[in-house]
């Protein structure tokens, strides 16, 4: 038996240098998440303007959200937002990066073309697609009426029962190319020689998608769910400049609703409030994904 | 393990020491002077745009060429982010652009009172040099007996109605006078490719500008009397306003969609490009004839293709149209200043000044002071419509187009938004306003 003598002094200086290189990251975490949080827990406590001394009121802007129908209304439109934005986002980003994935001509175009939105500011495809969807000079009423598919002619932004859809349609317009683009990754990762022996094997092309490449791709759904969940919550500029949560609050999104409660509504506690239930919804989310699919599926070490 | 403990202790320590330093918000002031030892002020603001304000801060700069001007010029709602986190940390500007009302007043006790400014520089009669309802406004807000102005205006405005004047003109039709004629000539001018009455009712503030206009028109000042709570907004007469604000979409007088169009830029670039014959806006409209600009649209140039009007009058109510307005911004002195002096200096000159002179001769919007106009005008229909909005529109201006309080201005444009959607009857909103009038009374 080999007994390794431990020098004292070289732990010390290993354990040293290890906390010397977390610590510029540790500090940053602190500054910039930790103190942040906290900051943004202690202000949802006051009833404060952001300027002058605010008031202690304990858990009172909490007890207020449960009165506030435009808090309820945001809750719910975040609900459509994830369960509407997602699932269609990546089912269409699915199918365009198979197609893309194939050897077909201008594919680098094709999926140039699809990507392009994606990396457009929010502001511009929201005020872009406000004229689009203008029911009186817009380009969807102007087709509308040369093919009479009435439908294309009505103010889907403009009425209540359908403008949160409606912004719902122009995100997933926008962020469609993103999840193809995942995907596309996704699908080079996949050993060809899978594919061959599933060929080989007779699997026609429906059986090798829906049994092959769609089970292979789970850490490229979890990826996608997860950034989704956390996209959808953080949803602003698109909303804001669509709709600026209207008509009447029917597009409200939580952040919109505490951009306007701190900044037009001078309500700077409250809004720090909506902001603490933002951020538990999306930690308790995200954690409960990740419990569920294991903490491996981002890096894709899910099994 | 101990030691670990100890080495992850220590870290934690140092790491909030820094927080706790940050969080003392008490971040030194700037200096009074830059390294190339010039007098320098600081100014943010949403408005003017910035190529004026550059132009304004050179004017200022060369005739007092020891000084120095950082100015920025952000969107509105990046302002206001920006001024509350320089506000909570000690880092204000020496200048600022401010709303009358409830921004004034948000940042008061950060403010300087100007009257002392005002006074050296204009004069004991200072206040005449104002149109009224600036003054008026520019201490709207303040608590009982605290007299001081906090902000003086820099632009003032009217709320009106523009009518394109060629669409008038080809369909022969007149700008109406009254809510009748309002109705009929919609009728008439209907069917083109144009938009007889372009309402672009997404913004609140459009939305409420609009409603005070017609509330006015009903019955004069009644509704600041609802806010004041001297009366109430379930008032029959607020009732009817909100009626005929409901009108504009119940009877077709807006087009399609009118809830979900933006004023800026949609709405504009509409009107600019002749897809409609009257549009809702402000005095501000005649920037879009602004001599500097390049590309000017042949409606715009010169203010060829437009004309000014005011909100028809309502049946039964007021005989003449009212007018109604105010502060478009103005301006503010931080109390933590290192030139005080200075600064006064340059708020002045933004003001009646040479820097107001190259602000007004962009038609930016209206002066606050009386009798300033532009150096030069491109067309004689400009020069009318600058002359008709500066002396006959803007001393008349009584009521304002804000209300105080900003919870009152937001439950106001929801009232408004839900009529026009029709999820509230006008009673409704009017008892809505009323709880929300009743909530912020206290």
């Amino acid at each position: 038996m080999t007994y390794v003598k431990i020098d004292k002094t070289s732990v010390r200086r290993e354990r040293l240098a290890g906390t010397m290189f977390l610590l510029p990251a540790f500090l940053l975490f602190v500054l910039f998440v930790v103190y942040p949080i906290v900051y943004n827990v202690q202000a949802s406590t006051l009833d404060w303007d952001g300027v002058n001394q605010g008031v202690f009121t304990g858990l009172g802007n909490y007890a207020r959200l449960f009165d506030d129908p435009i808090f309820i209304t945001t809750l719910k439109n975040s609900g459509w937002w994830i369960l509407l934005t997602i699932i269609p986002q990546a089912l269409i980003g699915f199918f365009l990066a198979l197609l893309l994935n194939e050897k077909i001509r201008g594919r680098a175009i094709y999926r140039a073309i699809f990507f392009v939105p994606a990396v457009l500011s929010p502001v511009v495809v929201g005020i872009v697609w406000q004229r689009m969807l203008d029911p009186f000079n817009g380009v969807f009423v102007k087709v509308g009426q040369a093919t009479g598919l009435d439908f294309l002619a009505r103010g889907y932004l403009a009425d209540p029962e359908t403008a949160i859809f409606a912004a719902i349609v122009v995100n997933v317009w926008m962020w469609t190319g993103f999840s193809m683009l995942f995907y596309l990754a996704g699908l080079q990762l996949i050993d060809s020689s899978v594919l061959a022996a599933a060929k080989i094997d007779g699997a026609s092309t429906w059986r090798t998608v829906r049994s092959i490449i769609w089970p292979m791709l789970r850490p490229t759904h979890l990826s996608l769910l997860l950034l989704g969940v956390i996209g959808s919550l953080k949803t602003f500029e698109l909303v804001y400049v669509l709709t600026e949560g209207g008509p009447n609050h029917a597009s409200e999104m939580l952040p919109t609703y505490t951009f306007k409660q701190a900044f037009q509504l001078q309500s700077v506690g409250y809004a720090s409030t909506i902001s603490v239930v933002l951020l538990l919804i999306a930690v308790v989310s995200s954690l409960s994904m990740v419990r569920a699919f294991g903490s491996g599926f981002l890096t894709g070490d899910a099994k | 393990m101990k030691r670990h403990k100890k080495s992850a202790a220590v870290a934690a320590a140092t790491a909030f020491s820094i927080v706790l330093a940050g969080c003392a918000g008490s971040a030194s002031k700037q200096d009074s002077s830059d390294e190339s030892g010039l007098r320098a002020l600081t100014f943010r603001s949403w408005s003017p745009i910035e190529q004026t304000t550059r132009q304004m801060v050179d004017a200022f700069t060369s005739a007092n060429p020891d000084t120095k001007i950082d100015a920025t010029i952000f969107n509105y709602p990046e302002y206001l982010v920006d001024l509350q986190t320089r506000a909570s940390s000690g880092t204000m500007p020496d200048i600022i652009g401010l709303q009358p009302g409830a921004l004034t007043q948000q940042y008061r006790s950060n403010l300087l009172p100007l009257q002392d400014c005002a006074q050296k520089t204009w004069g004991a009669d200072w206040q005449k040099k104002f149109y009224p309802i600036g003054i008026d406004q520019a201490r709207l807000g303040n608590p009982a007996g605290d007299e001081n102005f906090y902000s003086l205006p820099l632009l003032v405005q009217t709320v009106n109605l523009w009518a394109n004047t060629e669409i008038f003109e080809a369909g022969n039709a007149q700008i109406p006078k009254t809510w009748d004629e309002l109705v009929a000539v919609v009728k008439q001018l209907k069917g083109g490719e144009y938009a007889p009455f372009m309402l672009p009712a997404k913004d609140s503030w459009l939305r409420n500008v609009v409603f005070l206009q017609i509330a006015n028109n009903v019955e004069p000042g009644l509704v600041y009397q609802a806010e004041d709570g001297s009366d109430k907004w379930t008032n029959p007469k607020i009732v009817e306003a909100f009626t005929y604000w409901g009108k504009l979409f119940t009877d077709g007088i807006a087009q399609d969609g009118a809830i979900g169009l933006d004023a800026y830029p949609s709405g504009a670039n509409q009107f600019e490009a002749g897809n409609a014959a009257m549009i809702p806006l402000g005095a501000w409209w005649i920037q879009q004839s602004d001599p500097s600009k390049t590309g000017i649209p042949p409606l715009s140039e010169g203010m060829s293709g437009y004309q000014p009007f005011l909100f028809p009058t309502i049946p039964g109510g007021a005989a003449q149209s009212q007018y109604v307005g105010g502060i478009d911004v103005a301006l503010g002195i931080s109390k933590n200043t290192k030139n005080p002096d200075l600064a006064c200096k340059v708020l002045t000159d933004w003001i009646a000044g040479a820097g107001a002179q190259k602000l007004i001769n962009t038609f930016n919007d209206l002066p606050a002071v009386t009798g300033l106009n532009p150096e030069k005008f491109t067309s004689d229909k400009q020069q009318q419509i600058w002359t008709t909005l500066t002396t006959e529109w803007m001393p008349q201006v009584k009521y304002s187009r804000y209300l105080k309080s900003p919870q009152l201005d937001t439950a106001l444009g929801d009232a408004l938004s839900a009529i026009a959607t029709g999820q509230l009857t006008p009673k409704a909103a009017a008892d809505k306003m009323q709880a929300e009038q009743e909530k912020v009374g206290g």
